[in-house]
């Protein structure tokens, strides 16, 4: 029976069917129309047989086996509430060596720290002294050079006597003659030296 | 009608003799005893109890754990029941909330992982449903066709039940899976009676349209898979 067919006849819907059904109310036309009333029947039936289906569902899900297990397990964890799970401890860690005695790796920390930075000051005390006597030896010869040449301009000016070139490289490789060890004293006395040029010339 | 409510009516005095024993049980201290009593009580509601688990949450193990959890509770619990309530209310509302606690559990680990198994249109409980197939075809005394008929239609009703919303469901499935009535679903659930009966209305128009789409479906399916065969 179509839709259009129903409301033009008057005849009850399923929303109404609904409502009766959830109310267990009546309804005048359902008293009156054989076809409602079998609609509402078979209603009925489709209501009650969707709960058997699911209670059937459930069941089937739950066989009894599985109700025992679920007992038993039950059971057991109600067994267990009373009796509580013991805790038991953590295995204690190793400990180190002096972990138990805090104060004495304190001072050994603190010797460490101290001995590092003594060292640390004493070895740039060292190097500055060495560095200031190092170059105390330097500018010694320099400033006996400068001395020296100002000396013989002097008497250059005031003697009038041609001052050659010879003259002064002669000097001045004989003051910046670096210091040489004894080792290689050999080497040094093969090598030529412009003053022995200029001895040789005169 | 009144032979089914003279013996819920002795359920239930018997219901609340046995929690009174071992609510007195366990203040004297004899737990193994009260353990004992307590028994009774869970064989009396296990499987009722079962049933309302497995059609809020669709899956046996989770409603397994929720009907344990739901006894336990109840158990260490019992020294706060009114005895003026009937006991399987109360204990169906531990069981309900338990129920509740999970769904919304699960919807927070579902937001994050998407189980395998699922797919669009089959049901939640696919695997276990199919595992327990053979088992139910094995053991029924139907032939395999009529079993496997009743399989899909299960599912279907299941599948459109699920897609209710939660308090026309539980509604739907306290009062016509459970028998209970309108004022019992109303203390269960701590809706008004009224509410209830309009949860109800809803639910059962809701799935006769669910269900009525479905049987409209099914040809339709078949004969595209007809038709992409003969292609």
């Amino acid at each position: 029976m179509s839709l259009l067919e129903r409301l033009g006849r008057g005849h009850l819907s399923d929303r109404e069917f609904a409502r009766l059904w959830t109310t267990a109310g009546g309804h005048p036309h359902l008293e009156a129309c054989a076809t409602c009333r079998a609609r509402f029947e078979e209603f009925d039936r489709w209501v009650l047989g969707i709960g058997d289906e699911l209670r059937v569902d459930a069941d089937a899900a739950f066989p009894i086996e599985r109700m025992a297990a679920q007992q038993a397990q039950i059971t057991r964890r109600l067994e267990a509430m009373e009796h509580p799970a013991r805790v038991l401890a953590f295995p204690k860690a190793a400990r180190a060596v002096i972990s138990g005695h805090s104060h004495v790796r304190r001072w050994v920390t603190v010797a460490a720290a101290a001995g590092l930075i003594a060292g640390v000051g004493l070895g740039q005390v060292l190097d500055i002294h060495r560095t200031v006597e190092r170059t105390a030896r330097v500018s010694a010869p320099v400033s006996q050079l400068a001395v020296t040449t100002a000396a013989r301009a002097n008497a250059a000016v005031t003697s009038a006597v041609l001052t050659s070139e010879d003259d002064f490289l002669s000097d001045a490789d004989a003051f910046s003659r670096p210091r040489v060890s004894s080792a290689l004293l050999p080497l040094e006395d093969m090598t030529p030296h412009a003053r022995d040029l200029v001895d040789r010339s005169r | 009608m009144s032979g089914t409510s003279a013996a819920l009516t002795a359920a239930r005095e018997a219901d609340a003799i046995a929690a009174r024993t071992v609510k007195t049980l366990q203040a004297e201290g004899k737990h193994a005893d009260a353990r004992e009593r307590f028994a009774e009580l869970v064989g009396r509601h296990q499987r009722r109890a079962s049933r309302i688990a497995y059609h809020y949450l669709r899956e046996t193990a989770d409603a397994d754990e929720a009907v344990q959890d739901a006894f336990v509770k109840a158990y260490s619990h019992l020294f706060t029941f009114r005895e003026e309530l009937p006991f399987d209310v109360w204990f169906t509302r531990i069981l309900i909330n338990g129920c509740l606690d999970r769904i919304k559990a699960r919807t927070r680990r579902e937001r994050w992982l998407v189980p395998m198994g699922r797919v669009a249109g089959a049901p939640t409980d696919g695997t276990s449903a199919d595992r327990d197939l053979t088992e139910r075809l094995a053991s029924a005394g139907a032939s395999p066709e009529a079993a496997l008929l009743s399989r899909e239609r299960r599912q279907q009703i299941a599948a459109a039940l699920a897609r209710l919303p939660e308090r026309q469901r539980a509604v739907f499935v306290l009062s016509h899976v459970e028998g209970c009535t309108s004022r019992e679903v109303s203390a269960l659930t701590g809706l008004n009676e009224s509410t209830v009966r309009v949860h109800l209305f809803r639910a059962i128009r809701k799935l006769r349209t669910l269900l009525a789409s479905d049987r409209a479906a099914v040809p339709h399916a078949e004969l595209k898979g007809k038709r992409r065969v003969t292609s």
